[in-house]
């Protein structure tokens, strides 16, 4: 999604966000990620200054004292961008590829099926639809979020094409977009 | 200087677990370290463990040497100790697919050039151009100009253009106020023509 994003081209507006707004987005990010509640303060503090930066292709993004947090697609979920989850990575569950696909996630590729069930891989249960956090063999933090395309049972039995799709991944377009003006 | 552990590789506090219900007990216990302080890398800007998969790791490696040198010598010693990292470039080269990912390029600073151009005869104005690669942001910058200078300062296109002749006086409020700014970055051009 943020593989061909610059902030300069593709942010067509930045509002602030209403108070009656906000209410709504806390109440659904904490509904969506039960891992989120215990934080709320921190991540979504009462004082802050929150904006909403549009983008094209109804990319929405919601900054919280300037820094990007959670972002959304149309009417789609909202998702945590990966420098929120670095520091808090309990918020979202999370799979883990092998080494041999780090350097194609960190391209922007998709995450096939075989990259999630061999040796050096972990799949958690999930369900079909979810977001994940995408963690590599070896390493600490996670590298992408992504949307499982298929349940993680589907993944075990079908074992070819694409298992998770990448949304956002370490190094694209919303990883460099640190600050907001 | 206790973070850089943290991004040791080995310990893998997050990788071991295998289910995510498991990390939400053990992390109960040692909740007060939320946030996680994370250090990323100020040539690549990711994470240290994925430097290595960029094509400036050798700029990378000497960041860390520069800026955490114990979690650079660890990472040497890691990288001597495990053989299979050693081939694993072949197998990767076996894989296919595109080489190492570049990191996005960090803009080269030009010179900011500041120049004076004649409105109408005894009229001038100033312009300044090539701001914006040194990290300024122009409409802020323009601001303060206008303000400093108590006089109009607008921004068109790449240039910010001060009403007034104040060649001289943006050349040292320039590098007063920004510290990233020289005063060898900038460049009096003179007499311009419109």
């Amino acid at each position: 999604m943020f593989k061909k994003f610059v902030a300069k081209e593709n942010v067509s507006g930045v509002t602030q966000m209403k108070s009656s707004a906000i209410r709504g987005v806390r109440a659904k990010l904490i509904e969506d990620y039960p891992g989120l509640e215990e934080f709320q303060d921190v991540i979504l503090p009462k004082k802050e200054s929150y904006n909403l930066v549009k983008c094209h292709e109804r990319i929405e993004i919601i900054a919280i004292g300037g820094e990007p947090v959670f972002f959304r697609q149309r009417d789609g979920p909202y998702m945590p961008t990966l420098r929120l989850l670095h520091k808090y990575p309990t918020i979202l569950p999370w799979q883990q590829v092998d080494k041999g696909a780090i350097r194609f996630v960190l391209s922007g590729a998709n995450i096939m099926c075989p990259g999630l069930t061999s040796a050096g891989a972990k799949l958690a249960p999930a369900e079909e639809d979810s977001i994940v956090a995408i963690m590599a063999e070896g390493k600490t933090h996670s590298l992408s979020i992504g949307l499982m395309k298929l349940s993680s049972e589907e993944i075990h039995t079908v074992n070819k094409g694409i298992g998770i799709e990448n949304i956002h991944y370490l190094n694209d377009g919303l990883w460099h977009m640190t600050q907001i003006k | 200087m206790a973070e850089p552990v943290e991004d040791i590789p080995v310990e893998e506090p997050e990788a071991e677990v295998e289910v995510p219900k498991k990390s939400k007990k053990k992390d109960k216990q040692d909740r007060a370290n939320y946030p996680l302080k994370v250090n990323y890398c100020g040539v690549c800007s990711m994470p240290f463990e994925y430097c290595e998969y960029l094509a400036d790791y050798d700029k990378c490696k000497r960041w860390w040497e520069e800026h955490f040198p114990d979690f650079f010598e660890r990472a040497m010693k890691i990288g001597d100790g495990v053989d299979g990292e050693g081939d694993d470039p072949k197998k990767r080269q076996k894989r296919g697919g595109r080489g190492v990912i570049k990191a996005k390029k960090q803009v080269e600073k030009s010179k900011i050039s500041v120049g004076r151009v004649t409105r109408n005869k005894k009229k001038f104005v100033t312009v300044v151009k090539g701001l914006e690669t040194h990290g300024v942001s122009l409409k802020e910058a323009a601001k303060l100009f206008g303000r400093h200078f108590s006089c109009g300062s607008s921004v068109s296109g790449d240039e910010i253009v001060i009403q007034g002749d104040f060649v001289e006086d943006v050349m040292v409020l320039l590098v007063e106020k920004y510290p990233e700014i020289e005063e060898d970055d900038i460049e009096d051009i003179g007499k311009q023509k419109r």
